[in-house]
C-alpha cells in the first residue's frame, strides 16, 4: 500500500475524480477555486464539480502548491481521470518526476472494479477433440470412448435417437499403433508379448461381452448339400456371378436370410436397459470375416432386399474391403444376424459366440464327402454340418431349432426353395 | 407536547424541576468537547469522502447533542444498538476512526467488536434493530442484572414494522428498553409529517411506553431527561422512549443533494439552533471556556483529524480470502471448495 | 425410546435442550399453555416457566428479531414460527440479520437462533399453510437448513440444532407429524448421524431417489413399487439441505448412474435444480439419463381438494423414473 499519509507532498501529486456517489462515472467540472501557482492546503475547496446527483465541493488532499489544472470548467470528466496537480512548496525541479496518484476507492465502476487480469491458459486442452456438439452419447459412454482414445465423430451410432453405445465405442476401438512389442518389467522367458491390436481388443471386449451377458445355445444339424454343391458350379457358370465370389457361404447366406424373414423372432435384439425385444425389420446379414488385423463381422444392409446375384457382390465387396482394413465403420455396425464360415479352416463344426447384441450366429462346417442315405442306399454325399447359436433369453429351443431346420432345408434342395422365396 | 429545553437556542440556561440537572463547568466542558471533537471527525470523514477516499459517508452533524447527551447518560455497561450515524455516540464510547471508517472505505462490513464497548455494529436496514435490542433486553432482563439496553433509531426507521412490532413488544414484555429517537426531520427526502400523523412520542404512549420529547439539540435537557427515563428503567419501571427532536443539518449521505428538497431557509433556522454553538454561549456566558482550553480542543481536533486521514489512507487491501471462513461456525464443504477454487484462480492470473 | 410420533419425538428433544442448557429457550405463538397448535410444545411451560418457554405476540419479524437480541445476550432460543406460510414477514430478520451477522462482524458474533417451521402439504389445509419455501432460505448463505423425515431424526436432528452454532432452519413435514417410530435413546446408537449428513434410507443398484420430509416416505413406497417391476432404487434422505452432503450423494448416484430428486416444492429454481447441477458436474460420466425432478407445480399452493394433484405422489415419482430409464 503506498498510501500518502502526509498531506504535505515531496513530489508532484495528482488527484483524480473521485466518485463521490456511489458508482457515478463521471462528472462536469463547473468552476476552479484554485488556480496554477496558488498556495493550497488540505481540506481547502479546490473545485465544485457537477454530478448527475448534486453539485459538490472537492476538498484537497494535499498541502501544496498547484502546478497545473488538467481540466477545464464546462468539461465532462471521467472519475478517475487527474483534474489537477499539485507539487511541494518550493520551487518544482526542472525535470519532474512522474506523478503518482494516490489510491483511492471512490473510483466507480468504471474504475478499478473494472479492471481484467488476464489468465494464464492451461498448457493442454483438457476437452477430447472428437467431443463437438453434433455428437449424440451419454456420459458415461463418452468416458468410455476417451478412455479407449476414440473419436466419438468417427463412430457410427446405432443406438436410439441415433445415439453412440458402449458397443459402438467398443467395436471402433482404434487400432494400436503398429510397433514392436513394448516389454514391461522383468522380461519373461518363453514368451512373446504381442501387443493387442485394437480389433483384437474391441473383438475380446465384445466377445467377452456378449458369452457372458447372453445365454447362448447351439445347435446343430447335419445336412446334404450336393444340390447345393451343383447350384454352386452353375451360378459360378453365370454371367450375371462375373466378378463375385460363389461359394457355398453365398447359398447358406441366402438361406439364413429366408429363415429370419421367414422367423422374424431371431432377427432381433434384447434390450437389457428397457426390458423389452427389439425385432429389427430388415435383415442386415453379418458375414464373420478372417482378416490381417483378427476377425470382423461387416454387414450386408437390408440383405432381404438383394436378388441372389446382388446379394453375391455384395459379400464379395464387402469381404474384400474388410480383408484390406478399407471397411467403413458403417459397414462394421448395425447387423442384426451373423453367418460365419468355419468350413473354409478345414473344420466340421463349432459353436459360435453371438456378435453383441444380436440373437443368432449361423456357423457353417466345412463341406465333406460324407457317406449317406440317399433314395434307400448308401451314397457318398456333400454333407455340412450347420450349428446355429441363439440368444436364449429371447429365442426359445423351439424357434431355434425351426429356423435350423429351415436354413438345412433350403441347403437340402435349394433350387426349389429359393424358388418360392 | 413541548419539548423538554434546559438551554434556550442563545444559550441561557433554565432549570425544570422535573429535570433535575447539575450543571457545573466540568459537565459542560466534557459535553462541548465531545461534540466539538465529533462534529471535526465527521467533516474529516466528508472530506476522504470527497477525496476518494471513502465510497460513502453519514454525516451526523447537527446531532451531536441528541447523542453525546444520551450515551453519556448510560452506564459503560448498558448495551446499545445504534443505527448507521451515531459516530458522536460511538467516539463517546471509545471507538477509534479507524474502527469507524473502515465500513465505508469499502474494507469490511462493520467495523468494532461489540462485546468490547457495550456498542453493537450498524444496522443499516431500518429498524431491524428495534427487535434485536428487544430480545436482548429479554435476556438482560431474565439475567436478572441492574443493567438497561439503549437503541437508536430516527423518525424515518419509526415506521417501519418491526420498530412497531418492537414498542409493542418492549411494552407486553416489560424489558428494561430505552428507544432512543432521534427525529431528524428528513427521512432523506421525506419529511416526518409525511411519515406519520401523530407524534412519536404520542404513538408511543399508545403502546404503553413511557414516552418523552425532547430538544435534541440541548445537551443539557437531552442529558437531565435520559438519564432520568434511564434510572427509572433501571429500578424495573419498564421500557420508554425519547424522541430527541433535532436537525440532520448535512445531506442524508455523501451521494444525496438536499437542496433537492428543502430550503436554505430552513437550514439556516437550524443553523441558529446548532447545539454546540448553543453550549458555547452558555460557557462563554458563565466564564467557563477561555483561550486556553479553546486551544487545548482545537488542538485535539487537529490530531484527531490527523489520525483520522492517517488511518484511512493506511487501510490495506483486502480480498475474498476471509470471507469463506466466517459464513459457518463450522465451514461448510461447499465454502471450502469455493475458497479452493477461488485460491487456485487467484494464482492462476498471469499478473 | 418407545414408538413415538414425530411430534412427540421433537417434543422430547426441546424437553432435553431445555433441561441440557439453561440458556434454551422456546418461543413462539401458542407454544406455552396450548402447547402448540401442533402439541409440538406440549407440556413443555408447565415445566420450564413462562420465562422459559415464552408465548409471545403475533409478530414473526420480532419473533426472529428478539431471538437475535436474545442470541446476542448468551441465550439459545428456538422459535417456532406457525406454519410455513406466515415466515415472511420474519424473511428480513432472518436472511439479512440473522444468517449475516457471523460474516458482517468475522466471526466476532455467533447467533445459535433455531427456528422451527411446520412445513408442506398434505393434510388439507388453507392457504399459507402447506407451502415448502426451503429454497429461499438455502440460497441464503450463513444459514442451516435441514429437514426432517421421521421421528427419530426430528429427535436427535434437533437437539443437534440446539447444541450448534449456527442459526438453523429447521423444517418439520407436517403431514408427517403423527406418523410413529422409534427413536434411538443415545446419542451414541449407531442410527444418530451428525446434522449435515444425508442418510441412505433405502439402498438399491438401479436409480437413486433423492428426498427429503414428507417425500421420503413417499418416496419409499415408489420403490416398493419399483421393486415388484424389477427396478431397484436406492432412496437417500437428504436431511440438510444446506450445506449439502454432496460426498453421500454422489456416491449414490455414482453407483446408480440414474438419479431423480423429488420435492413438494415447485421445481423452477427449487433445491432440485441445485442438486441436480451438483450431481451433473460430480457425476457427468456416469449419468445414464438427466438428472430428473419431480416436485410441485409452478403455481400457488391449490386449495385443499386439489393438492392430491399438486403434490407428488409414487406415481408421479415412478413416472419420472421410467423416464430416467428410457433415456
Amino acid at each position: 500500500m503506498t498510501a500518502v499519509t502526509q498531506t504535505v507532498l515531496e513530489s508532484v501529486q495528482q488527484f483524480r475524480l473521485p466518485d463521490v456517489g456511489e458508482g457515478l462515472e463521471e462528472a462536469t467540472i463547473v468552476s476552479w477555486r484554485v488556480g496554477v501557482g496558488d498556495r493550497v492546503t488540505h481540506n481547502q475547496v479546490l473545485v465544485e464539480i457537477e454530478t448527475a446527483k448534486s453539485l459538490v465541493e472537492l476538498p484537497s488532499p494535499f498541502d501544496g502548491v498547484v502546478t497545473e489544472l488538467l481540466a477545464a470548467e464546462g468539461e465532462t470528466v471521467k472519475v478517475g481521470t487527474p483534474i489537477i496537480s499539485v507539487g511541494p512548496e518550493a520551487a518544482p525541479p526542472a525535470s519532474q518526476p512522474e506523478p503518482t496518484p494516490s489510491v483511492l476507492v471512490g473510483y466507480g465502476p468504471a474504475g478499478d472494479g473494472g479492471r481484467r487480469r488476464r489468465r494464464r491458459r492451461p498448457t493442454a486442452s483438457p476437452a477430447h477433440p472428437g467431443l463437438d456438439g453434433r455428437v449424440r452419447a451419454k456420459p458415461p459412454v463418452r468416458k468410455l470412448a476417451r478412455d479407449l482414445g476414440v473419436d466419438l465423430a468417427t463412430v457410427p451410432a446405432t443406438g436410439p435417437h441415433g445415439t453412440i453405445t458402449r458397443e459402438d465405442v467398443e467395436r471402433a476401438a482404434a487400432p494400436a499403433p503398429v510397433e514392436a512389442p513394448a516389454l514391461v518389467g522383468a522380461p519373461e522367458p518363453d514368451v512373446t508379448r504381442i501387443p493387442a491390436s485394437g480389433v483384437r481388443k474391441a473383438t475380446a471386449a465384445a466377445m467377452v461381452k456378449s458369452a457372458f451377458t447372453a445365454p447362448h445355445v447351439t445347435e446343430f444339424l447335419t445336412v446334404d448339400v450336393t444340390r447345393s454343391v451343383k447350384l454352386v458350379e452353375e451360378l459360378r457358370a453365370a454371367p450375371a456371378y462375373a466378378g463375385s465370389k460363389v461359394t457355398m457361404l453365398l447359398l447358406a447366406a441366402r438361406a439364413l436370410i429366408a429363415a429370419a424373414k421367414e422367423f422374424p423372432d431371431v432377427n432381433a435384439s434384447w434390450d437389457d436397459t428397457a426390458g423389452e425385444i427389439v425385432r429389427h425389420e430388415r435383415v442386415n446379414l453379418g458375414i464373420a470375416a478372417a482378416t490381417p488385423r483378427g476377425l470382423v463381422v461387416p454387414s450386408v444392409k437390408d440383405a432381404g432386399s438383394l436378388t441372389l446375384p446382388q446379394l453375391a457382390a455384395a459379400i464379395t465387396e464387402l469381404v474384400q474391403t474388410a480383408r484390406e482394413g478399407r471397411a467403413a465403420p458403417r459397414d462394421l455396425t448395425g447387423g442384426t444376424i451373423t453367418l460365419t464360415n468355419i468350413g473354409v479352416f478345414g473344420v466340421d463344426a463349432g459353436t459360435p459366440i453371438l456378435n453383441p447384441g444380436e440373437a443368432a450366429i449361423l456357423c457353417l462346417g466345412q463341406v465333406r464327402r460324407t457317406p449317406w442315405e440317399h433314395k434307400g442306399r448308401i451314397a457318398l454325399r456333400w454333407t455340412t454340418q450347420l450349428a446355429l447359436s441363439f440368444d436364449h433369453r429371447l429365442v426359445d429351443g423351439e424357434l431355434g431349432s425351426r429356423v435350423l431346420a429351415r436354413v438345412g432345408a433350403i441347403l437340402e434342395r435349394p433350387k426349389w426353395e429359393l424358388m418360392q422365396l | 407536547m413541548e419539548p423538554v429545553q434546559l438551554l434556550s437556542p442563545d444559550g441561557t440556561f433554565t432549570p425544570d424541576p422535573a429535570w433535575p440537572l447539575e450543571v457545573t463547568p466540568q459537565l459542560c466542558r466534557d459535553f462541548y468537547r465531545r461534540m466539538v471533537l465529533a462534529r471535526r471527525f465527521d467533516d474529516e470523514a466528508l472530506a476522504l469522502q470527497r477525496q476518494g477516499e471513502l465510497g460513502l459517508w453519514l454525516q451526523s452533524r447537527g446531532q451531536e447533542a441528541a447523542q453525546v447527551g444520551s450515551i453519556l447518560a448510560l452506564r459503560d455497561t448498558d448495551y446499545v444498538f445504534p443505527s448507521y450515524r451515531e459516530q458522536a455516540a460511538a467516539l463517546c464510547r471509545g471507538l477509534t476512526p479507524a474502527e469507524l471508517l473502515v465500513q465505508w472505505r469499502g474494507n469490511a462490513l462493520s467495523g468494532w467488536d461489540p462485546a468490547r464497548y457495550r456498542f453493537h455494529i450498524y444496522t443499516l436496514v431500518l429498524a431491524a434493530q428495534l427487535p434485536h435490542a428487544t430480545g436482548y433486553a429479554m435476556g438482560v432482563q431474565r439475567d436478572g442484572t441492574d443493567e438497561i439496553v439503549a437503541v437508536y433509531f430516527g423518525d424515518g426507521a419509526s415506521s417501519e414494522g418491526e420498530a412497531n412490532e418492537a414498542f409493542n413488544w418492549a411494552a407486553a414484555a416489560g424489558v428494561p428498553l430505552l428507544f432512543f429517537c432521534q427525529n431528524n426531520h428528513w427521512a432523506i427526502s421525506t419529511p416526518t409529517h409525511i411519515q406519520m400523523r401523530a407524534p412519536l412520542h404520542q404513538r408511543a404512549r399508545g403502546f404503553g411506553l413511557d414516552a418523552h420529547v425532547v430538544d435534541g439539540n440541548d445537551v443539557l435537557a437531552v442529558h437531565a431527561v435520559t438519564r432520568a427515563v434511564a434510572e427509572q428503567i433501571r429500578a424495573g419501571g419498564g421500557p420508554a422512549l425519547i424522541e430527541a427532536v433535532t436537525y440532520r443539518m448535512a445531506g442524508h449521505s455523501t451521494s444525496d443533494d438536499p437542496t433537492r428538497y428543502r430550503t436554505a431557509s430552513e437550514l439556516d433556522s437550524w443553523q441558529a439552533r446548532d447545539p454546540i454553538a448553543r453550549l458555547e454561549s452558555l460557557m462563554v456566558a458563565q466564564g467557563w471556556i477561555d483561550e486556553e482550553l479553546r486551544a487545548q480542543i482545537a488542538r485535539e481536533s487537529d490530531a484527531l483529524a490527523e489520525e483520522t486521514r492517517r488511518v484511512c489512507r493506511e487501510f490495506g487491501p483486502v480480498d475474498m480470502t476471509g470471507m469463506f471462513s466466517a459464513v459457518l461456525a463450522q465451514q461448510s464443504p461447499l465454502l471450502a471448495e469455493e475458497r479452493r477454487r477461488h485460491e487456485a484462480l487467484v494464482v492462476s492470473y498471469a499478473d | 425410546m418407545p414408538e413415538l410420533t414425530l411430534s412427540k419425538a421433537i417434543n422430547t428433544g426441546l424437553r432435553r435442550a431445555l433441561e441440557d442448557d439453561p440458556k434454551v429457550i422456546v418461543m413462539g405463538q401458542d407454544v406455552g399453555g396450548l402447547g402448540g397448535v401442533f402439541r409440538v410444545t406440549d407440556g413443555l411451560q408447565k415445566d420450564f416457566g413462562s420465562d422459559r418457554v415464552i408465548d409471545t405476540p403475533l409478530a414473526e419479524a420480532s419473533i426472529v428479531g428478539t431471538a437475535i437480541g436474545l442470541a446476542l445476550r448468551g441465550y439459545r432460543p428456538i422459535c417456532e414460527i406457525q406454519f410455513d406460510g406466515f415466515v415472511y414477514p420474519a424473511f428480513s430478520q432472518i436472511v439479512s440479520q440473522l444468517a449475516k451477522l457471523r460474516a458482517r462482524t468475522n466471526g466476532l458474533l455467533s447467533v445459535p437462533v433455531v427456528i422451527r417451521i411446520p412445513v408442506g402439504g398434505g393434510i388439507g389445509a388453507v392457504e399459507h399453510h402447506s407451502e415448502s419455501n426451503e429454497a429461499y432460505f438455502a440460497h441464503t448463505a450463513g444459514l442451516r437448513v435441514v429437514c426432517c423425515s421421521d421421528p427419530h431424526d426430528a429427535h436427535w436432528m434437533l437437539r443437534m440444532a440446539a447444541r450448534g452454532a449456527d442459526p438453523v432452519i429447521f423444517y418439520e413435514p407436517k403431514r408427517r407429524y403423527w406418523s410413529k417410530a422409534d427413536v434411538a435413546e443415545s446419542a451414541d446408537d449407531a442410527r444418530v448421524l451428525p446434522l449435515d449428513r444425508a442418510r441412505v434410507v433405502r439402498p438399491g443398484r438401479d436409480l437413486t431417489l433423492l428426498t427429503y420430509g414428507g417425500m421420503v416416505a413417499t418416496c419409499l413406497e415408489a420403490a416398493e413399487i419399483a421393486a415388484e417391476e424389477g427396478r431397484d432404487l436406492e432412496v437417500v434422505d437428504l436431511r440438510s439441505l444446506s450445506p449439502l452432503d454432496l460426498d453421500t450423494i454422489t456416491a449414490s448416484v455414482d453407483r446408480t448412474g440414474r438419479c431423480v430428486v423429488v420435492h413438494e416444492a415447485p421445481t423452477f429454481a427449487g433445491l432440485g435444480a441445485e442438486v441436480g447441477s451438483a450431481v451433473t458436474e460430480r457425476c457427468f460420466y456416469r449419468l445414464e439419463a438427466p438428472v430428473l425432478r419431480v416436485g410441485g407445480y409452478n403455481t400457488p399452493y391449490p386449495p385443499a381438494k386439489v393438492e392430491d394433484q399438486y403434490l407428488p405422489d409414487a406415481d408421479r415419482v415412478l413416472d419420472a423414473v421410467d423416464r430416467a430409464f428410457a433415456w
